[in-house]
């Protein structure tokens, strides 16, 4: 059951926000439905989060409702239930969470007795997603429909091109646009089948030019974290994404990122840090963070490190930095088609100019050099295989091409807590300090 | 066709299952070329078509995992893990060139690490979509003139629609006879065991499909000319799973008093029933067969009209087998770490139980390790159908 913990504290008051924000739309999912709304499990980082808003329908993000219990310290008996179930432990723990937390709602015809925040809402839609990252984002949702098989499943398919010493992404972009675009249409047939509603086309398209000024604004107000002192951490990072992940092409999203700058202006002006006496520079090379443990982040702090960076939950560029003009595509399909497939292969120029490089490794180089890092901390989350395979070479590669730089790899789970040792943590972090220490020293 | 092939058919496949590889060696060796790839999810018809030999790369349950621990997480599916081992072992070193599906997220989040670790100078990604709908078979096809177009770069000789309509006529062709030597383990008691039909499948990974081709007619003969019938045994299984590439768990399940008279595994039904249409274009043919036909749980299937027709969709040919190979209790055996078969067990427990045969579910590690704690679940699972 929950175990009540003091709350982290927090470097900025945008990342303070956050929780109330969370919990504010866990409510608005449970009263959407008893107004007679539809709502749609899904996912984060999935391109459509604007033509769910444009159709009206309500997000429900399960990934996230996962972290919340897991941030509760209230996920084990969600796990467990998935585990009676018949589902591995191995397997995810968002989708297992999540799992167990249907199946129980399914069983009582109820929520689970005290459900974090109210609980996680039936939907009336699930909304996959095929990419070339993360088995569970098409298997989740068929694995509940056997627990709900009245909801029905759509799945979407984005892929991006990969990176490969044979020929140029660009010289097969044009039919994955192609097919990205078919993938978003079918998908607005599908919301329009289940709502008996018409896409509106031209809000379709405000709302994705507030997601281009989003992206832009968030980019911006992120590398003002160059700053020495850094005016704000991955800790604070680690909320400050929920905006960008859960209500992304909403002006909220765009004003909070605009509240954010201006905040850490001001700290900048101020000379104010995450803490006062800045000793070692960091970078959250990788891997989700245990939800259970984010306190570590302000262990960290106490010994003087801080991470002005962080790979993780960056799902941004600033669109102007793109090799297109977003602006001229004035499909908005097209236009949000583009956007992905050039976030993700927004490094492979830039890796191909390095022999040995490659875009993860690029990515690391670039932030190490841009905010000053004295060493890389990544997180392998034992049930994850979409961000956490490649770290350790990863860490290699960048030995390599780059140079030495010390590095850590913490092991744990993103909502597993059985597999965290905070005594174990903190004395590897603790050896992590003396490394940076005896490596500043020369 | 020689002598060896016409009556010695098992054993030669038996000695190419026992030193794999080896043949792919000895080929290199005579100035063949050789792909690794990994998954029955790479359509060899157009590494064969370009000239190549394809060598699916195998793990090994025997050999415990130590290189591939420093550079790949233990987190990753065993299997995968295994197979890189083998890999930087030096096992594999006849390969120049590697091709690798986007299978499930242990094989294409890997990619990198191979093809980095490796240093062959081929290697190439091709991007199976999830969904199998019709935009998604148009990309797949994309894909794949991508793919034929850069291997074709790399010999330095375009790959003729010719070449791979032959390629996919003599894939056809193996796989029709691999269903015929299936068809012999229909009779009670079957006429080949479920170990030696697994020799044979995975030793086939490791040789050109033609020496498949002239060993089959041989071993199909060799089975049915047996003057020995086998004995009789208490039940028949099913294994189902996904790809299996060592008999240690099905000689465990025949060790035990049963037969393995079929599956749904790769290599196995799931990878060699399906056929390749021969098409004008070929790659339409060869595109519906990997993304379409091959049944594997990493493939999204849409739900058509309701839930119950999506799960006939996704495990129909499952309860197929069940009825024409007569079959008593279904085994799942699933590898820790298997997101996409991992993910299936509930839904394929339930249903193969609706259908009144009993299923035993394992979860296991890719290790000869475990093998003596499952022997105690097999022999009480097969006492109980008993």
């Amino acid at each position: 059951m929950t175990e009540q913990r003091k709350p982290r504290k927090h470097a900025t008051e945008a990342a303070g926000r956050i929780a109330p924000m969370v919990k504010a739309a866990i409510s608005e999912n449970l009263r959407a439905k008893e107004e007679g709304k539809l709502v749609a499990y899904t996912f984060i980082v999935c391109a459509y989060d604007e033509i769910i808003r444009a159709m009206d329908i309500v997000p429900a993000w399960t990934e996230n409702y996962a972290a919340i219990c897991a941030v509760k310290r209230d996920a084990q008996r969600f796990l467990e239930k998935a585990e009676a179930e018949n589902f591995s432990r191995s397997l995810c723990t968002y989708a297992l969470c999540g799992l167990g937390f249907d199946v129980w709602r399914e069983e009582l015809g109820a929520m689970p007795p005290d459900s974090p925040w109210g609980g996680q809402v039936r939907p009336d839609m699930m909304l996959g997603s095929g990419q070339m990252i993360c088995d569970p984002r098409n298997k989740w949702y068929q694995a509940v429909q056997h627990y709900m098989p009245d909801v029905p499943v759509y799945e979407v398919g984005l892929p991006w091109p990969p990176y490969e010493k044979d020929y140029d992404y660009r010289e097969v972009q044009d039919y994955y646009i192609k097919y990205i675009v078919e993938q978003l249409k079918g998908l607005v047939e599908f919301l329009e089948h289940q709502t008996g509603r018409k896409m509106d086309w031209d809000r379709l398209g405000e709302l994705v030019d507030i997601t281009d000024k989003t992206w832009n604004m968030m980019w911006e107000t992120y590398e003002l974290r160059r700053a020495v002192p850094t005016p704000m951490g991955t800790g604070d990072a680690m909320n400050t994404m929920v905006p960008i992940s859960f209500m992304m092409g909403s002006q909220e999203a765009y004003d909070f990122y605009k509240d954010l700058y201006d905040e850490l202006q001001g700290k900048i002006a101020a000379g104010e840090g995450v803490i006062p006496d800045e000793k070692y520079r960091l970078l959250w090379g990788g891997g989700l963070p245990s939800w259970f443990a984010l306190t570590d982040f302000n262990y960290f702090n106490s010994k003087g490190a801080v991470f002005p960076v962080e790979t993780t939950y960056r799902i941004i560029e600033a669109v102007y930095n793109f090799d297109i003009d977003l602006e001229k595509i004035s499909d908005p399909l097209e236009h949000i088609a583009w956007r992905w497939l050039k976030y993700w292969t927004f490094w492979y120029d830039k890796a191909r100019k390095r022999p040995g490089s490659h875009p993860d490794v690029e990515r690391l180089i670039q932030y190490i050099e841009d905010y000053k890092i004295d060493g890389v901390v990544m997180h392998e989350a034992f049930s994850c295989r979409t961000w956490h395979p490649g770290l350790i070479w990863q860490l290699n590669q960048l030995k390599k091409v780059y140079g030495d730089i010390p590095s850590l790899i913490l092991e744990s789970d993103i909502v597993d807590i059985s597999s965290y040792s905070e005594v174990d943590t903190h004395a590897r972090i603790d050896a992590f300090i003396e490394t940076l220490e005896s490596h500043k020293r020369g | 066709m020689t002598e060896d092939s016409i009556n010695n058919g098992l054993a030669i496949m038996d000695g190419y299952y026992r030193d794999y590889g080896g043949r792919a060696g000895e080929l290199k060796n005579q100035g063949r070329q050789v792909i690794g790839y990994l998954c029955a999810l790479t359509p060899v018809e157009i590494i064969t078509a370009a000239g190549f030999i394809p060598f699916r790369i195998k793990g090994d349950v025997n050999e415990p995992i130590t290189q591939a621990d420093t550079q790949m997480e233990t987190i990753i599916c065993p299997l995968v893990r295994s197979c890189f081992d083998m890999a930087l072992k030096g096992r594999y070193d006849f390969i120049e060139g590697l091709v690798i599906p986007h299978a499930c997220d242990s094989i294409t989040r890997t990619y990198d690490i191979w093809k980095y670790s490796l240093d062959v100078p081929y290697s190439h990604l091709i991007n199976l979509p999830h969904s199998t709908d019709d935009s998604s078979l148009e990309f797949y096809k994309q894909e794949l003139n991508t793919f034929k177009r850069g291997l074709g770069k790399y010999t330095g000789k375009e790959i003729s629609d010719e070449s791979l309509t032959r390629a996919v006529e003599v894939y056809n062709q193996s796989r029709s006879l691999v269903k015929e030597l299936y068809e012999l383990r229909k009779p009670d008691p079957p006429l080949i065991s479920g170990t030696e039909m697994a020799k044979v499948l995975i030793a086939m990974m490791s040789i050109p499909v033609d020496e498949s081709n002239e060993l089959l007619p041989g071993i199909i003969d060799e089975v049915r000319q047996r003057d020995v019938a086998p004995a009789r045994k208490s039940a028949r299984i099913m294994v189902v799973g996904a790809q299996v590439d060592d008999v240690a768990f099905i000689e465990l399940i025949e060790d035990s008093g049963a037969d393995v008279v079929v599956d749904d595994l790769c290599p196995g039904a799931r990878e060699y029933w399906p056929m390749a249409d021969v098409t004008d274009d070929p790659l339409d043919g060869i595109a519906g067969r990997y993304l379409r036909k091959i049944k594997c749980g990493r493939t999204y299937r849409e739900v058509q009209t309701d839930y119950q027709n999506s799960l006939e969709n996704r495990f129909g040919h499952i309860r197929q087998s069940i009825k024409d190979y007569n079959v008593d209790g279904v085994m799942l055996y699933i590898y820790k770490y298997c997101d996409p078969f991992g993910f299936e067990v509930p839904a394929m427990k339930s249903y193969i139980e609706s259908l009144k045969i009993p299923v035993l579910y394992i979860e296991d590690e890719y290790s000869m390790s475990t093998i003596a704690r499952l022997r105690t679940r097999v022999q009480a699972f097969l006492e109980m159908i008993d």
